[in-house]
């Protein structure tokens, strides 16, 4: 395998007020909704407030709490505002989360002890 | 190389994640082992979930279905479909957390054999990198909720993404 162009992260360069608010700003299901949503693509703010039962002045409270965390970031483009996501933040917390790491962890950990408890019955019948 | 340890690998450029890991058993084992329902309800996810249920219809173009059930109560879904079954060495197939359906990513497993054990080795593929950044954040975000104190993280629920 060619390890060259790849990099293995530890840490992220992220400071504790920076991963409180990111953290913070993905604790709200709705706003997990709309950054689940611009992964798709970007989007202004009216076709977000179409996809929630929630007024405008809501949604862009939301987008404003995601901008500030430094998931999203806003443009104008002729009279629409449009929100992108801003992958690299998630990334900087995923990687920091480890939950990919912790769940192959857990798993395989599971695994080896069932292949134990699979030749133990083996060697038993 | 073979080392025992999970070895993470998160390519900056690419929406791919990958994980290698030896374990003790032959490739043929392992394979079932990915593939078996009465096998995968007793490894597969983090130790206090329970698993409750599996359906699998295993040849090329079948789909798969697993659903499990944190200590808290919430259930997590993951669906795709097997794209090659190339026992013992190679499994792939594609994996939707349906929590975020949106995003689907192509997982491609390799078994090989090293002294006596398997390599394991398993890429995921997702169709952008921000979809993949949502997977790990999103889908396995109960390591979120091990991280970090319950107060910031209270309200986190990931069964209502959809």
């Amino acid at each position: 395998m060619d390890m060259d162009n790849q990099t293995v992260i530890d840490r992220p360069p992220l400071s504790e007020a920076e991963l409180d608010r990111a953290f913070g700003a993905l604790a709200d299901p709705t706003r997990r909704a709309i950054i689940a949503r611009l992964t798709t693509g970007d989007a202004g703010v009216l076709e977000l407030t179409a996809r929630f039962p929630m007024t405008q002045p809501a949604i862009s409270k939301h987008l404003k709490v995601l901008e500030s965390a430094g998931l999203i970031s806003r443009r104008r483009e002729a009279q629409r505002r449009l929100c992108q996501l801003e992958p690299q933040r998630l990334g900087q917390l995923s990687v920091w989360v480890g939950s990919y790491r912790e769940f192959w962890e857990a798993s395989l950990a599971r695994l080896d002890g069932y292949l134990e408890t699979l030749a133990d019955k083996g060697a038993g019948a | 190389m073979t080392s025992s340890r999970l070895q993470i690998t998160v390519p900056v450029d690419a929406p791919v994640i990958e994980f290698q890991r030896v374990v003790a058993a032959s490739p043929t084992l392992v394979f079932e082992l990915w593939t078996n329902p009465e096998h995968l309800r007793n490894w597969w996810g983090p130790k206090d979930y329970e698993m409750v249920s599996i359906d699998i219809d295993l040849r090329v173009g079948g789909t798969y279905r697993y659903v499990h059930r944190a200590p808290d109560g919430l259930e997590y879904a993951f669906h795709g479909t097997y794209r090659e079954l190339d026992l013992p060495g190679r499994l792939v197939y594609t994996t939707v957390y349906e929590g975020a359906p949106d995003s689907e990513a192509v997982d491609s497993l390799t078994f090989d054999e090293v002294g006596g054990g398997t390599l394991i080795r398993c890429r995921s593929e997702h169709s952008s990198l921000a979809a993949r950044e949502m997977y790990v954040a999103e889908g396995m975000e109960r390591g979120l909720t091990e991280s970090r104190t319950p107060d910031t993280v209270a309200g986190c629920d990931v069964g209502l993404l959809a």
